[in-house]
């Protein structure tokens, strides 16, 4: 793609909505027995889009949870917290995507002033 | 991938077959039965993370090609009887009651229930907190595609 923002935010939304997922199914699995929790590290996600849009992300358990006796390793208020942070994020980056467009369209158009 | 609306629905819908287990248990909790006859044994659901069924769309979008066909959403795999001793009344006088002038009740532990209960209700509240957040981001996202 020539436009290299829509390039960026592609990969950030891509990334976004994932880790959306993933934080989702965390939480609809919290009383699963055995179920381990999966994240994705946002930086090394973006970098592997960018580099190949078509990459699938790779989910990884998360390192330092506490298992439960029955082997679930949930945390539902730190996984509510993720995504209430996730949440924010995608849509600042639709925001900066949204300023972005809008001033390119300006840019684009023959006269900014208007009429 | 799934979308997130059929992660939260398979969530809502185990959290609430858990809850109408537990209504039943608590229902049960002192029913008695006759001698010989075999008591209530409090039920449990448990849980198995497994692939959400996205009826309508299979085959024709990323579930096919997206290669991480990882376990999505959660489902119900069973129940399983609790092996807790029933309950023992001595009451001589009950019709229920055995030679020995005990009445068999069920195994159900009211307190234990309870707390179930409360943990069924926290896992459906953040679940329904999700929906709402992936509905208001996504809304967000609808308006932020429309360029003046």
């Amino acid at each position: 793609m020539q436009i290299q923002f829509l390039n960026l935010y592609n990969g950030v939304m891509n990334v976004r909505e994932e880790r959306s997922a993933l934080i989702a199914n965390n939480i609809a699995n919290a009383d699963t027995p055995g179920f381990k929790a999966q994240d994705v590290s946002f930086g090394a996600a973006l970098a592997t889009q960018l580099a190949s849009p078509d990459a699938p992300v790779g989910p990884q358990y998360r390192a330092s949870a506490t298992v439960a006796l029955d082997g679930n390793d949930v945390s539902l208020d730190g996984e509510r917290i993720e995504a209430a942070q996730n949440a924010e994020q995608l849509s600042a980056s639709a925001t900066f995507l949204h300023q972005s467009t809008s001033d390119l369209i300006t840019a684009l158009r023959p006269n900014p002033s208007g009429t | 991938m799934p979308d997130i609306f059929s992660i939260v629905g398979s969530a809502l819908n185990a959290q609430d077959s858990r809850m109408g287990v537990i209504a039943a248990n608590l229902a049960n909790v002192d029913s008695v039965t006759p001698a010989g006859g075999t008591p209530y044994r409090a039920h449990e659901v448990v849980f198995e993370a497994g692939q959400v069924a996205d009826g309508e769309v299979s085959g024709t979008d990323l579930a096919a090609g997206d290669g991480d066909a990882g376990d999505t959403g959660v489902t119900v795999a069973g129940t399983v009887l609790s092996n807790a001793p029933p309950k023992q009344t001595y009451d001589p006088t009950s019709p229920f009651a055995n030679a020995q002038g005990y009445v068999t009740g069920s195994n159900v532990n009211q307190a234990d229930q309870m707390v179930d209960l409360i943990d069924s209700s926290n896992s459906y509240s953040a679940s329904v907190a999700v929906l709402q957040q992936a509905t208001r981001v996504d809304q967000q996202l609808i308006s932020s595609i429309q360029v003046a």
